[in-house]
């Protein structure tokens, strides 16, 4: 595969906005849950993610018909772009930049408020601003209008993998050169109704904490947030965090990531009993791993997150403090932290079994 | 309530004027374009709004282009349309 730079992040989640606030995170833990008392009997701790740090780019009236799920995005996408210093006053750049979004759930909040609405009044009472939010591509669409952006756009939904499908439309659009840059972006946002399934389904309380390696029962906290990547062609010689140098999707009915003996790993384990056997069978005793999802919670977006952390890790050359220790029955090592990195995978397993597993390699300057 | 005051909060609330209060809103201030700026998105919204709250139906374009011109006209058009 042709491969790819990271040469900017956008981040917000429980940990706060931006490669700062996530690096501070990771080194000084304490990000928290907060208590939302709609996710039915009893509220239960769901990792939120402000958008305050919006009003940086764009004014309260531009944002006024745009959704929460929609600002996420939008905050991550403007965050990248600065981060990694894209020239917007070259007008071609706008022209030759792709945009592509995932989303494991797409704008939950609105679609429900918008289902609630002609169910209580009636079709012809819905709001057609709502309507339009709800759509699963609004959030790329609103990244392209705010941005200006002309180049292609995709939305994409995979469930878990949502990310990683959308990593694949990156690498073929810069392959094909259709694009300069992608701007690749993965959103989640929390909602009541998912909080009561939460509660209802994975009989979370509101003393649950999470446990990544949890295998007696489930410990998955919901968490929300956006996670944005601009993505260049290695060889353009563009300073950047990380190179994507491969990566790898399948089932475990069929196959199993190829994880090389002691290869550092970033793990998706999100408190799942049943993902958690799947990574039992399927990594490699001696792996040395870190798992980092006490700081953002459990969603369709925690993936990009994971990449997120490794880019930062591979631009310093270090690890970062694991927050969770692996269970000594599994053999593995913990990633220690301020251990030397030169490659980084991270792995994911999904309920369904999908896996999946992206290499990073440190920055070739 | 008045029909002013609560089409200012109706207004406020469900078009989500968040640099806005009812309060500072002017009875004869132009809804559209350079007065309180909204638009034709909003438009919409409003017909919608104006229906769901007060049961007024906005039917075309003729009949919304007076009503919607600020506080006063809309005001008149239900008050009108109520009866």
């Amino acid at each position: 595969m042709m491969e790819m730079r990271i040469s900017g992040l956008g981040i917000a989640g429980a940990f706060g906005c931006g490669t700062r606030e996530l690096r501070a995170a990771l080194e000084h833990g304490g990000v928290k849950p907060s208590f939302c008392a709609d996710a039915g009997a009893q509220s239960i701790p769901v990792y939120r993610a402000s958008t305050t740090a919006l009003e940086r780019y764009l004014n309260k009236r531009v944002l006024r018909r745009i959704d929460h799920f929609s600002r996420l995005a939008l905050l991550g996408a403007f965050e990248a772009l600065e981060d990694g210093e894209y020239n917007f006053d070259f007008i071609p750049a706008r022209e030759r930049l792709g945009v592509v979004l995932c989303s494991g759930f797409g704008a939950l909040s609105t679609t429900f408020r918008f289902l609630d609405s002609v169910m209580d009044d009636g079709d012809s009472f819905a709001s057609p601003t709502a309507f339009s939010n709800s759509v699963h591509n609004a959030a790329a669409a609103h990244i392209s209008m705010q941005l200006g952006i002309t180049g292609p756009g995709q939305t994409l939904s995979q469930f878990d993998h949502s990310f990683i499908s959308g990593v694949q439309q990156a690498q073929m659009w810069l392959e094909e050169k259709r694009v300069d840059a992608v701007l690749l972006g993965t959103v989640d946002e929390y909602c009541s109704v998912l909080g009561y399934c939460w509660e209802r389904f994975l009989g979370i309380k509101p003393s649950t904490q999470m446990r990544p390696f949890a295998s007696d029962s489930s410990s998955a906290l919901p968490g929300e947030g956006a996670a944005f990547f601009l993505l260049r062609p290695q060889q353009d010689g563009s300073a950047g965090y990380a190179r994507i140098s491969g990566m790898e999707c399948g089932h475990v009915r069929g196959s199993s990531p190829r994880l090389g003996s002691g290869a550092p790993l970033i793990l998706g384990c999100e408190g799942y009993p049943d993902t958690m056997n799947m990574y039992r069978e399927h990594l490699p005793a001696d792996a040395a791993v870190a798992c980092y999802t006490p700081l953002y919670g459990a969603s369709p977006v925690a993936p990009a997150f994971d990449v997120a952390i490794a880019a930062l890790a591979l631009e310093r050359g270090k690890a970062y403090p694991a927050p969770a220790a692996p269970p000594a029955e599994t053999g593995w090592a913990t990633l220690s932290s301020g251990s030397a990195v030169e490659t980084l995978t991270c792995v994911d397993f999904g309920v369904g079994g999908e896996y999946s597993a992206l290499h990073r390699a440190r920055p070739c300057l | 309530m008045d029909t002013k005051a609560k089409l200012k909060q109706v207004l406020v609330e469900e078009l989500n004027l968040e640099d806005v209060t009812p309060d500072e809103i002017e009875d004869d201030e132009i809804l559209f374009g350079e007065g309180l700026g909204l638009d034709s998105l909003d438009a919409v919204e409003l017909v919608v709004v104006v229906q769901k709250h007060f049961g007024v139906e906005i039917k075309d374009m003729d009949e919304g282009r007076p009503a919607l011109q600020s506080i006063n006209t809309l005001a008149a058009f239900i008050e009108e349309k109520q009866g």
